[in-house]
């Protein structure tokens, strides 16, 4: 900082035009030609960081020292006043800042209490849902119709659309740790797909690969390093559930293409693979198929069954009626019923006919 | 010393009396706390200078405000505001940098 005994040292205001690198007080000689002179602007940014306002009116007063010369008291009192309001400037925006990081937090966790609350209404209805059809089910059951309706829940349950325990294989695949990091894995899709067709082929009357029910339209796929099936992500390990006649699907998978592809796999990359028979086993509904509703090219009404479409567009006989479990009597003994005229979407062509081994329940 | 005290006092209110920040003066808000900052540190400068004017000061100080917020505002307006505000950030914060230095020079001869 300039030193206040020499006082020539600051040319800013000179006559050379050359600014020095500093311009503090006291003023220079030159001092009347105060704003003329511009200085480029980073230059005078890196030099002129305290206002030049300061310089000017020290070099006023020092001009006429006689002159408007404010107080004492209110110099302190202004000066005051101007560092009240940047204290409060200051605080306020420290209040500000604090309190708005909690409002953001607030808004997520609300959110996520969003969330919750929709997936618990979700599951609530989806609960409702399987009650109400068990309750539907159960009284058509009372009123007879038994013979047309028992096609429906085999071809219902073949479909995967309700719910059955019964006893089965339970096949655990596991990648290996063979700390292959890469994303894709020793398993993939297709040794999945050998293994759940040689369980089909075995006599499995019902699977479920990774808790998703197996439906004939369900496809197990490969995207990433992740397993999809029927588009739901499942995670290792994977535990492959299917019911039928223990002994009998153990031998015949035994020998199948797909074991045989797991146990190689088990001895050359030290993946799991446990297969063990089960009594009783609970395998859950399948995801209900899409109806597709065919729409005709009139006013376009919105779906609903029955509307005055044109002629052209077949009125849809077959009601929404999958994925909706039976109630938990045997099935074999007194059949779960279905409203007449509707149909599961998908009559599980590739599916086996079930038999006494599965039982649907709720 | 007075001044000091008002500073303090005026951070200590703010902080606890929680004034609401309307929502259209938010965005600007930071910008006034760096342009106050900046009139602070030269308000500091010049009384260690001893040229410290109190009306230089708070004309200073206000104007560096509004100007600072009005050119964000604008900015705001015309789809450049966070360009503009860091413009402003880079001045101010120069001039910031510039005046501290001065007031170690000052303090600590070094």
């Amino acid at each position: 900082m300039t030193d206040p005994q020499r006082p020539g040292r600051d040319e800013r205001f000179g006559a050379t035009g050359s600014p020095s690198s500093s311009m503090t007080w006291p003023p220079p000689t030159g001092a009347g030609k105060i704003g003329t002179y511009v200085p480029p602007l980073l230059e005078s940014l890196g030099r002129d960081s305290m206002d030049p306002g300061y310089a000017e009116a020290a070099a006023r007063r020092a001009v006429d020292p006689q002159g408007r010369r404010p107080s004492r008291a209110s110099q302190v009192i202004a000066a005051a006043a101007g560092l009240l309001m940047a204290g409060l400037l200051f605080g306020t925006a420290a209040g500000a800042t604090v309190s708005n990081e909690p409002r953001a937090e607030k808004a997520r966790s609300a959110l996520l209490e969003d969330i919750d609350r929709a997936q618990t209404h979700q599951s609530e209805l989806a609960a409702s849902a399987s009650a109400l059809a068990a309750d539907l089910r159960s009284t058509q059951a009372d009123l007879g119709a038994a013979g047309p309706l028992q096609t429906v829940a085999e071809l219902e349950r073949a479909s995967g659309s309700t719910a059955v325990h019964g006893p089965g294989l339970r096949i655990v695949i596991d990648q290996g740790n063979s700390g292959d990091t890469s994303g894709v894995g020793v398993i993939q899709d297709r040794d999945i797909q050998l293994l759940v067709n040689d369980l089909w082929a075995a006599g499995a009357e019902a699977i479920s690969v990774g808790g998703v029910r197996l439906r004939p339209t369900s496809s197990i796929r490969q995207a990433g390093g992740s397993i999809l099936v029927d588009n739901r992500p499942v995670f290792w390990p994977i535990t492959v559930d299917a019911i039928g006649e223990p002994s009998a699907l153990q031998v015949r998978t035994v020998g199948s293409a797909g074991f045989g592809r797991f146990s190689s796999l088990a001895q050359l990359y030290d993946i799991q693979f446990d297969v063990t028979a089960q009594q009783d086993m609970a395998l859950p509904a399948g995801s209900g198929a899409e109806l597709r509703y065919a729409q005709g090219p009139g006013p376009a009404e919105s779906g609903s069954s029955g509307t005055a479409a044109p002629a052209t567009a077949p009125a849809p006989a077959t009601a929404p009626a999958t994925a909706t479990p039976s109630p938990a009597t045997p099935s074999t003994a007194t059949p779960p019923t279905t409203p007449a005229g509707s149909s599961p979407a998908s009559s599980g062509s590739t599916s086996p006919v079930p038999t006494a081994t599965a039982t649907s329940t709720s | 010393m007075y001044a000091v005290l008002a500073l303090v006092v005026g951070v200590v209110v703010g902080l606890f009396v929680h004034p609401t920040v309307p929502d259209w003066l938010a965005p600007y808000l930071p910008i006034a706390v760096i342009a106050a900052l900046d009139a602070v540190f030269g308000g500091l400068r010049a009384r260690l200078d001893h040229i410290f004017d109190a009306k230089v000061f708070v004309i200073s100080f206000v104007a560096n405000v509004l100007v600072a917020a009005f050119i964000v505002f604008l900015g705001d307006q015309l789809g450049v505001g966070a360009q503009l505000s860091t413009a402003v950030v880079v001045v101010l914060g120069i001039r910031i940098f510039g005046n501290a230095a001065a007031i170690r020079r000052h303090i600590f001869k070094a």
